[in-house]
C-alpha cells in the first residue's frame, strides 16, 4: 500500500469523466464513490504527509468519510459501486488505524519516503555499513543485563519465592526505563515538528534522526512491556 | 508464519546456554543487537592460546525462536574451529541450515554480527592484528 500515485496525472471519473488529480475516494464534480485510489493514506483523508496530526479532526473525518462510504448506502448500486465501497471502506480504516497512533503514523510516513526501518533493512547484509547495530553500546549491555535479571525473577516466582531485592530493582529499572521512553518520545515528537515545517534538506536529517529514535523506542517499549509483565504476574 | 523442525529443535533444547568468565584473557565476548525486533544476543567464546581453536563456546539470547535457534547453530558450528575458520560462517549458512524465512534472516545476520564481535573483543584482548572490519567492535 505504499505506492504513492503522481497527482500531476488526472484520473477521469467512471461517472462524469471529469478529471480529478485527488486521491479521492470521491470525485470532487459529481460525488460518486471512486474506486480506492492508489494514494498514501494521507490523501484518504485529504490532507498532505505530516506528522503532527489533529487528532480530533482525524477522527471526525473518519466517521464522516465511514458514513458515506457505507455499504448499506450502496444496497442499490451498481456492482462495481457495491465493491468500492467495500474496498473504500477497507482502505479508509487501514488509514485511519495507521494515522492515529503516532508511532505506527511515523513508522509510515518514513517507509512512504524510502526511510530504512524496521523489516526494510531486516536481512541486508549490513557489513560494510560504520554501525551494524545502530543502538549504543551501552543501551545494549543494559537491555541485556535487565532481561538477566528479569529471568531470574521469573525462575524465583516458579519456585515460589521471592526475592524483595530483586523485585526492588526491578521497579527501580521500570523507572527508568519508562523515563527513558518517555524521554525518546519527547524527542520524536520535536523531530515530527522539524519534518512538518522543514524544507526537504531538514526532513532528510530528521528522517534519518527519527529512524535511530524508532530503533532504541523498540528496544526501550519490549523492555518496558516485559518489566511490567513480570512485575505484574 | 510456521517455524521449521530445525528451529524447533534449537529452541526446545538450545546448545552452549550459558556464561564464560568476561575478564578472562582466553575468553571473547559479543554482544549484538537487532533494532528491527528489540532482539539482544551474547555470544562467548573461549579460544586456545596454543592453538587458537575455539574450544567452547556460550551463548545467551533474549527474542525470538528464530534467533535462540541462530546463535545455539552458532556455537554447535564454531566450537573446534580456529578464529580464522569460524570467522568464514556466513549468515546465508545460516539461513539454509535452519530453512528461515525471509522475515526472520535478520536473526541470522544478528548470529553471525554476534561471532564477529566475539572474536573481535578477543583479538583486541590478546593484541592480534585485526582482520575482520572495525565496525564489528561497535555491537560490543
Amino acid at each position: 500500500m505504499l505506492k504513492v500515485i503522481d497527482s500531476a496525472v488526472p484520473i477521469a471519473c467512471w461517472s462524469c469523466s471529469v478529471a480529478h488529480n485527488d486521491a479521492t475516494l470521491f470525485c470532487p464534480h459529481c460525488s460518486k464513490i471512486q474506486p480506492p485510489t492508489g494514494g498514501d493514506y494521507f490523501s484518504v483523508f485529504g490532507i498532505e504527509p505530516r506528522l503532527d496530526l489533529d487528532l480530533n479532526a482525524l477522527e471526525s473525518e473518519f466517521h464522516r468519510l465511514s458514513r458515506k462510504l457505507h455499504p448499506d448506502r450502496f444496497a442499490r448500486a451498481g456492482e462495481n459501486e457495491k465493491q468500492w465501497s467495500l474496498a473504500d471502506t477497507a482502505l479508509l480504516n487501514d488509514a485511519y488505524r495507521t494515522l492515529k497512533d503516532p508511532i505506527t503514523r511515523t513508522e509510515y510516513l518514513l517507509k512512504l519516503r524510502g526511510a530504512e526501518i524496521a523489516e526494510l533493512h531486516a536481512g541486508k547484509d549490513r557489513k560494510g555499513q560504520d554501525d551494524p547495530s545502530r543502538v549504543p553500546a551501552d543501551l545494549l549491555e543494559e537491555v541485556f543485563d535487565l532481561n538477566m535479571q528479569l529471568e531470574e525473577m521469573r525462575m524465583a516466582r516458579q519456585a515460589e519465592e521471592t526475592d524483595v531485592v530483586l523485585e526492588a530493582s526491578l521497579t527501580e529499572a521500570k523507572k527508568k526505563f519508562d523515563g527513558l521512553l518517555n524521554a525518546v518520545n519527547k524527542d520524536l515528537r520535536a523531530q515530527w515538528k522539524v519534518w512538518d515545517e522543514g524544507d526537504a534538506t531538514a526532513r532528510q536529517a530528521a528522517q534519518s534522526t527519527m529512524v535511530k529514535l524508532l530503533d532504541r523506542r523498540r528496544y526501550l517499549s519490549n523492555l518496558v512491556r516485559d518489566v511490567t509483565e513480570t512485575l505484574g504476574a | 508464519m510456521a517455524y521449521s523442525d530445525r528451529v524447533i529443535d534449537h529452541y526446545n533444547n538450545p546448545r552452549n546456554v550459558g556464561t564464560l568468565d568476561k575478564a578472562s584473557t582466553e575468553v571473547g565476548t559479543g554482544l549484538v543487537g537487532a533494532p528491527e525486533c528489540g532482539d539482544v544476543m551474547r555470544l562467548q567464546i573461549r579460544v586456545n592460546p596454543e592453538t587458537q581453536v575455539i574450544e567452547e563456546a556460550k551463548f545467551k539470547t533474549f527474542g525470538c525462536g528464530s534467533a535462540i535457534a541462530s546463535s545455539s547453530l552458532a556455537t554447535e558450528w564454531i566450537k573446534g574451529r580456529t578464529v580464522e575458520d569460524a570467522l568464514g560462517i556466513k549468515n546465508t549458512d545460516i539461513v539454509k541450515e535452519l530453512s528461515l524465512p525471509p522475515v526472520k534472516i535478520h536473526c541470522s545476520v544478528l548470529a553471525e554480527d554476534a561471532i564477529r564481535a566475539a572474536i573481535g573483543d578477543w583479538k583486541k584482548k590478546n593484541s592480534v592484528a585485526e582482520t575482520a572490519p572495525a565496525a564489528v567492535h561497535t555491537a560490543q
